[in-house]
C-alpha cells in the first residue's frame, strides 16, 4: 500500500491498472481499474468474514462493523485526518483521503501512512473513537441519548412512536446494508435511497392512522427528527464516503481559496467594509459559523449553521447598503466570506447535505435558498477567472501563482483598524478623563467660595449675635467677710503672700500680677472709694465705680451698669462691653464683669476667649437679671462660674502644650476640685467652712489669707507689689470684694470644667478665623501661666 | 414540495419562483413591492430581500406559499444560475425598458431556461420601470412578441408606482398551480404504470395530487452543486 501511495499521490491519471488488465487504473482503486478493485473487494471480504465472526445480523450491524471490527485502531484516526488538511500539506491530504478511504476496505489496514497523521489532532480523534464506539457497542452515548430524550418530547402517538423508531432502525439497515454490500457503490444510488425513505416516512406520518391526532407541525417535527437520527448515526458512513471524489474535491477547492487569497472585497465589487470595525466583527461571526458547517452531523444543522452564517451577512450588508440586501450583493459577500473562511471539507459537506437531507428542505425555506446561495459561490470560486474578477489575466495569473504578493488590504485595515480603534479609544477615555479634571477643578473652585461664604456667613452670623448678645463684663465679687481678712493677712505675711505667688504660680499668680497693674491705677483714682467699698457687704452697687477705675472704656461699661439697673438698655451696653473686651487680649470669655469685680482682673482670668459664647449669653441675661436681683449667692455662683470655666480651660491648655500629658491627666486633676465645685453653690457662710477642702486641693493661699486688713494697709500693699510682680495684693487691689473671692476662682474651676465637658462647646473656636490673633496671644499667655502652673501643684 | 395534503380538501402549495435578470433591472425592488408593498429600501423592515416567502390564497380555497429567490444579475454571475433555477416552478425574468441590453439578456435566459428545465418552468417576463416611460427603449410590442413566441407571460410593470406587479405574481401563480394539477396527473398516471413501489406516494397523490413534484425535486437538486 505504501508503495501504491507514493504512486497514487502523483497525478498521473494515465497509469494502467495493475493487474495489466489495460484499462486505465485509478488511485481511488489503489491503481486499479474499476473491475480488478470491486473483484479484489469482494475476495477480501469473504476473507474478512471468515475470520470475524460477526452479528452483522443486528439492525446496526451492517457495514459498520466491517469497518471497525476489523480496523478498529485505525477507524477514528482515519477521519479525523479530514480535520486536520488546512495544517497539512496537499500531498499528506491526498495520502489521507485515501487512508481514509482504504481503512473502510478492510484488508488495507495496515498501512503505514497512517500514523503521521494519526499523531494529529488528539481531539477529534478522541470524538471520533467516541461514535465508533457508540456505533460498536449499544450503550447509548450522549447524542443517542438525547435522541431517546427528544424522541419522548416528541408529541406524537406511543404506536407513532414506535413506527418513527422502526423506520428508523429500517432505513439504518438499508444504509449499511447498501455500503456492505458487494455491489458497485454509487453515491447517487444511496441518495435516492435515503430520499425515497425520507419520501416514505412522509408519507406514513400523514396517511397513518397512528400519527392522525398529531397536528402538522408535529408530523413536521416527526420528519425532521427521522432525519435527524438517521442521518447523525450514519454521518461516519454518508460524509463523503470511500467511492466519491469528495475528499479530493475538498483538498482541491481549499487549495483554490488559498491561492485566492489576495482576493479583496474590491476584487469581488461587494459593498463589505473592511476597514469597519463593526463590519469586521460581523464577518468573524459569519466566518466562524461557516467553518462551523463541519462540527455538525446532521444535514439540519449544517443548513441551520449556513443559514447563520447568511445571516450576519445581511446584518453586514445592511450596514453598508442601507436597506435590505439583496442577492446582487449578498452573492459577492458571501463569496468574500467563503474565502476568507476557507472551511474544512468544505465540498463533502456540500454534498452531504444535497445528498441526504430532505429534497424540500433544499427547494424551499430561506435555509435551501442560502444553501443555494453557498454552493453557488463555491462554484464561483471553482471557476473564477481573470475576467470574473475584471481584471489583467497576467496579473491574475501572477497573483494565483504568487509571483507577485499582493498586499493584504483586508489584513493591512485589519491591522490599522485595530490601532485606530485603539487610538479612538484612547481618545474618548482621555476625553472623558479631562471633563472628568474639569469637574473636579470647577468643584474646587465652587467648593473654595462656598467655603469663604461660609467663613463669611459665620462670622457675619458670629457678630450678629455677639452683637444681639453681648457680653457684659461684671466684677467678680468678693464676699465682704473676706476683704478685711485679706487685707490684714497681707499686711501681717507679706513674705508669706510672696512666697505663695512663687509656689503657686499659674493663674492665681498671673491675676495677681496684673492686680497689680491694675492696683496702680486704682490707687490713684478710687483709693477712697476701695474703702468706702470694703465697708460694704455687698459690691454690687459699686460695680460702675470699679469700672471707671479699670480703664477709659470700661467708663461706659460703668454708665451702663448703672443703667443696667434700670434694665432699659442692656443690649446695648453689652455691646460696648464686647468692643472693650475684644481689644484686650485673651478678653473675649464669655463671662460677664461680675459687680464689684475688677475687670481687668477678671479678663486676665478668662484666658482662653472662644468658648461659650452662646451658653455664656443666656448665663449673662441670667445675670443681669440676678444682678439686678442683687442676692449675693446668686451672684456668686454665677459669677464663679463663668470666670472659673475659663480659668480651667486656660490650665487645661497649657498643661498639653507643655507636658504633652493626655487629657485625662487634666480630668484627674479637675476632678480632684470636683468637691470645691459643688460648693460654689454655697452662701458665704458655707464659704468659709469649705475652705479646708480648698487647702486640700489649692495649697495654703486660702488659708493663708488674712481674714482681715485694713484698706490703708491693703493700698500700701498694692504699691509694695507694685515692685513685685507676683504678689496676692493685687487681689487686694483689684477690690476689696475681689480678695473675699481669691479662694472662689479655684472652686467653680471644677463646675465649670464639668459643665464643660456635657456642653461639648469649645469645637468652635479655632475656624472663626476672627479671634486668632486674640487666640495666639492667650495661647502665649497661657503657655506664661502654665509655667507657673507647673510649679503650683507640686 | 413538501406538500402537506391534509385530509380537507383545499391544497397547499409550494413554490419556487426565481427572480432572473440583469442588475439594476429592478428585481429586488418587485419582489419587494409585492411581499412588503413598500418601494423605498429605507422603509423596509426586513433584514434581506433576497429570499422572501408570500401566502397567497386562491379563489378555489388552495393555499400557496410562494418562495421568491433572487439571484445576483451581475454578468460573472451569470454561470451560476442553473444552480440558482433548478427545481424552481416559476420564473420571473425582468428587465428593464430604459436598457436594450437588459432585454437581449432576458431573451439570453429565456433560452438557457427552455433548454434545461423545458417546459416544467412557467416563465413570465416583466418589463419594469414603465414609470419612465419617456425613457422607453424596448417597444412594448416587440417585448409582448417575443414573450408570445416563447410561451412566456408578459407584465408591463413599475415598482415605484405599483403598477401590474399584483397581477403578475398573481398571474404565474395561477399558470403554475395549473401547471402542478396537470403534471400531478401525469405523474399519477405513469407512476401508476410503472412502479409498484411507488404504490404508496400514488395513494398520497389521490388526495395531494402535487406528488408529482416531489418526485421531480430530488433528481433536481442531485444534478449540480458537486
Amino acid at each position: 500500500m505504501s508503495n501504491t501511495k507514493v504512486q497514487l499521490r502523483m497525478p498521473q491519471q494515465d497509469l494502467k491498472c495493475r493487474n495489466g488488465c489495460g484499462f486505465y487504473g485509478y488511485y481511488q482503486f489503489e491503481g486499479l481499474c474499476s473491475k480488478c478493485f470491486r473483484e479484489r473487494n469482494e475476495q477480501r471480504k469473504k476473507l474478512d468474514q471468515v475470520r470475524t465472526a460477526s452479528p452483522t445480523s443486528s439492525v446496526t450491524g451492517g457495514q459498520r462493523h466491517d469497518g471497525i471490527s476489523v480496523s478498529p485502531r485505525h477507524q477514528p484516526k482515519s477521519t479525523s485526518s479530514g480535520h486536520q488538511k488546512k495544517s497539512e500539506t496537499p500531498v499528506e491530504n491526498i495520502s489521507n483521503t485515501m487512508t481514509k478511504k482504504k481503512s473502510l476496505v478492510p484488508s488495507l489496514v495496515k498501512s503505514l501512512t497512517l500514523q503521521p497523521s494519526s499523531q494529529s489532532s488528539k481531539k477529534h480523534s478522541r470524538q471520533q473513537q467516541q461514535r465508533s464506539h457508540h456505533h460498536k457497542d449499544y450503550v447509548p452515548d450522549p447524542t443517542e441519548a438525547q435522541f431517546i430524550l427528544k424522541l419522548r418530547q416528541l408529541r406524537i402517538p406511543d404506536d407513532g412512536r414506535a413506527k418513527l423508531k422502526n423506520e428508523i432502525q429500517h432505513l439504518d439497515y438499508e444504509i449499511r446494508s447498501y455500503l456492505q454490500g458487494n455491489n458497485t457503490k454509487n453515491i447517487d444510488e444511496l441518495s435516492e435511497l435515503v430520499q425515497n425513505a425520507y419520501s416514505k416516512f412522509s408519507d406514513l406520518v400523514h396517511n397513518d392512522e397512528s400519527f392522525q391526532i398529531a397536528t402538522n407541525e408535529d408530523r413536521e417535527m416527526t420528519i425532521d427528527f427521522f432525519e435527524k437520527v438517521v442521518m447523525t448515526r450514519n454521518h461516519k458512513f454518508l460524509f463523503s464516503p470511500y467511492f466519491t471524489s469528495d475528499e479530493e474535491n475538498d483538498v482541491k477547492i481549499q487549495k483554490r481559496i488559498r491561492q485566492l487569497s489576495w482576493i479583496t472585497a474590491k476584487h469581488l465589487a461587494c459593498c463589505i467594509d473592511e476597514v469597519n470595525a463593526e463590519s469586521r466583527e460581523l464577518v468573524y461571526n459569519a466566518i466562524t459559523e461557516l467553518v462551523g458547517i463541519d462540527s455538525f452531523y446532521s444535514p439540519q444543522e449544517k443548513l441551520e449553521c449556513t443559514v447563520r452564517c447568511c445571516r450576519h451577512i445581511f446584518e453586514l450588508l445592511k450596514h453598508s447598503v442601507g436597506g435590505p440586501a439583496s442577492a446582487d450583493e449578498f452573492l459577492p459577500a458571501l463569496i468574500f466570506v467563503v474565502l476568507k473562511a476557507n472551511p474544512v471539507r468544505l465540498h463533502s459537506n456540500i454534498n452531504f447535505v444535497t445528498r441526504f437531507t430532505n429534497a424540500s428542505r433544499l427547494m424551499s425555506g430561506e435555509g435551501g435558498y442560502y444553501f443555494t446561495n453557498l454552493c453557488c459561490a463555491i462554484s464561483f470560486i471553482e471557476n473564477l477567472t481573470a475576467q470574473s474578477l475584471s481584471m489583467d489575466q497576467e496579473e491574475f495569473d501572477m497573483l494565483m501563482s504568487g509571483s507577485k504578493p499582493y498586499s493584504t488590504p483586508w489584513e493591512s485595515a485589519l491591522m490599522a483598524c485595530e490601532s485606530l480603534h485603539l487610538i479612538s479609544e484612547n481618545m474618548k477615555r482621555m476625553e472623558m478623563l479631562n471633563t472628568r479634571n474639569q469637574n473636579i477643578s470647577k468643584g474646587i473652585a465652587q467648593f473654595n467660595e462656598d467655603l469663604k461664604e461660609f467663613q463669611l456667613e459665620i462670622t457675619n452670623k458670629v457678630e450678629a449675635v455677639l452683637a444681639k448678645a453681648p457680653l457684659t463684663i461684671l466684677d467678680i465679687k468678693t464676699p465682704e467677710f473676706l476683704i478685711p481678712k485679706a487685707r490684714a493677712h497681707l499686711e501681717r505675711d507679706q513674705e508669706q503672700l510672696q512666697q505663695i505667688a512663687r509656689v503657686l504660680g499659674g493663674h492665681y499668680q498671673y491675676n495677681l500680677i496684673s492686680a497689680m497693674d491694675n492696683s496702680n491705677k486704682l490707687s490713684t483714682t478710687s483709693t477712697s472709694r476701695d474703702k468706702h467699698l470694703n465697708s460694704k457687704v455687698l459690691p454690687l452697687p459699686l460695680t460702675p465705680q470699679r469700672v471707671e477705675t479699670s480703664s477709659s472704656p470700661k467708663k461706659g461699661i460703668s454708665t451702663d451698669d448703672s443703667l443696667l439697673q434700670t434694665s432699659t438698655q442692656s443690649h446695648y451696653l453689652s455691646a460696648t462691653d464686647n468692643e472693650n473686651i475684644a481689644k484686650m487680649p485673651g478678653r473675649l470669655s464669655p463671662l460677664p464683669p461680675t459687680a464689684g469685680a475688677n475687670p481687668t482682673n477678671v479678663d486676665l482670668l478668662f484666658a482662653s476667649p472662644i468658648f461659650n459664647y452662646t451658653p455664656f449669653d443666656e448665663q449673662h441675661i441670667r445675670m443681669h437679671d440676678e444682678t439686678n436681683d442683687s442676692t449675693d449667692d446668686l451672684l456668686l455662683t454665677a459669677e464663679f462660674r463663668g470666670g472659673l470655666t475659663n480659668i480651667n480651660y486656660d490650665f487645661d491648655l497649657s498643661d498639653h502644650s507643655n507636658d504633652n500629658s493626655t487629657t485625662e491627666d487634666v480630668k484627674m486633676n479637675l476632678a480632684e476640685f470636683d468637691p470645691l465645685a459643688e460648693t460654689t453653690g454655697l452662701t458665704a457662710s458655707s464659704f468659709v467652712s469649705d475652705r479646708p477642702t480648698c487647702l486640700a486641693s489649692t495649697p495654703r493661699f486660702p488659708v493663708e489669707f488674712p481674714l482681715d486688713g485694713p484698706n490703708d494697709q491693703q493700698q500700701r500693699i498694692k504699691h509694695e507689689i507694685s515692685i513685685n510682680l507676683a504678689d496676692p495684693p493685687s487681689l487686694l487691689d483689684d477690690s476689696p470684694a475681689n480678695e473675699s473671692r481669691l479662694p472662689s476662682p479655684l472652686k467653680p474651676m471644677v463646675t465649670d470644667y464639668r459643665g464643660f465637658s456635657s456642653f461639648e462647646i469649645p469645637s468652635i473656636s479655632c475656624n472663626t478665623g476672627d479671634f486668632s490673633s486674640l487666640n495666639h496671644s492667650v495661647s502665649n499667655t497661657d503657655a506664661d501661666s502654665s509655667t507657673s502652673m507647673d510649679n503650683k501643684p507640686k | 414540495m413538501t406538500t402537506t395534503n391534509n385530509p380537507p380538501q383545499p391544497t397547499q402549495y409550494n413554490f419556487k419562483v426565481v427572480l432572473l435578470g440583469e442588475g439594476c433591472v429592478g428585481k429586488t425592488s418587485i419582489v419587494l413591492r409585492y411581499v412588503e408593498d413598500k418601494f423605498n429600501p429605507q422603509h423596509i423592515s426586513t433584514l434581506q430581500a433576497s429570499f422572501l416567502t408570500k401566502k397567497v390564497n386562491l379563489d378555489n380555497g388552495n393555499k400557496v406559499q410562494l418562495n421568491i429567490w433572487d439571484t445576483a444579475g451581475q454578468e460573472r454571475f451569470h454561470a451560476l444560475g442553473p444552480i440558482y433555477y433548478r427545481g424552481s416552478h416559476g420564473a420571473i425574468l425582468v428587465y428593464d425598458i430604459t436598457d436594450q441590453d437588459s432585454f437581449q439578456k432576458v431573451k439570453n435566459w429565456v433560452k438557457e431556461l427552455k433548454r434545461m428545465l423545458g417546459s416544467e418552468i412557467i416563465l413570465t417576463i416583466a418589463g419594469n420601470k414603465i414609470d419612465l416611460e419617456e425613457q422607453r427603449t424596448v417597444q412594448e410590442d416587440d417585448a409582448v412578441a417575443y414573450a408570445e413566441s416563447v410561451g412566456a407571460h408578459y407584465f408591463e410593470t413599475s415598482a415605484k408606482t405599483n403598477e401590474n406587479i399584483d397581477e403578475l405574481f398573481m398571474e404565474l401563480t395561477r399558470l403554475m398551480v395549473q401547471h402542478a394539477q396537470q403534471n400531478n396527473q401525469k405523474q399519477r398516471a405513469s407512476a401508476q404504470q410503472q412502479f409498484g413501489q411507488r404504490r404508496l406516494i400514488v395513494e398520497d397523490s389521490q388526495d395531494g395530487m402535487d406528488d408529482g413534484m416531489s418526485s421531480q425535486v430530488p433528481d433536481g437538486s442531485r444534478s449540480c452543486c458537486g
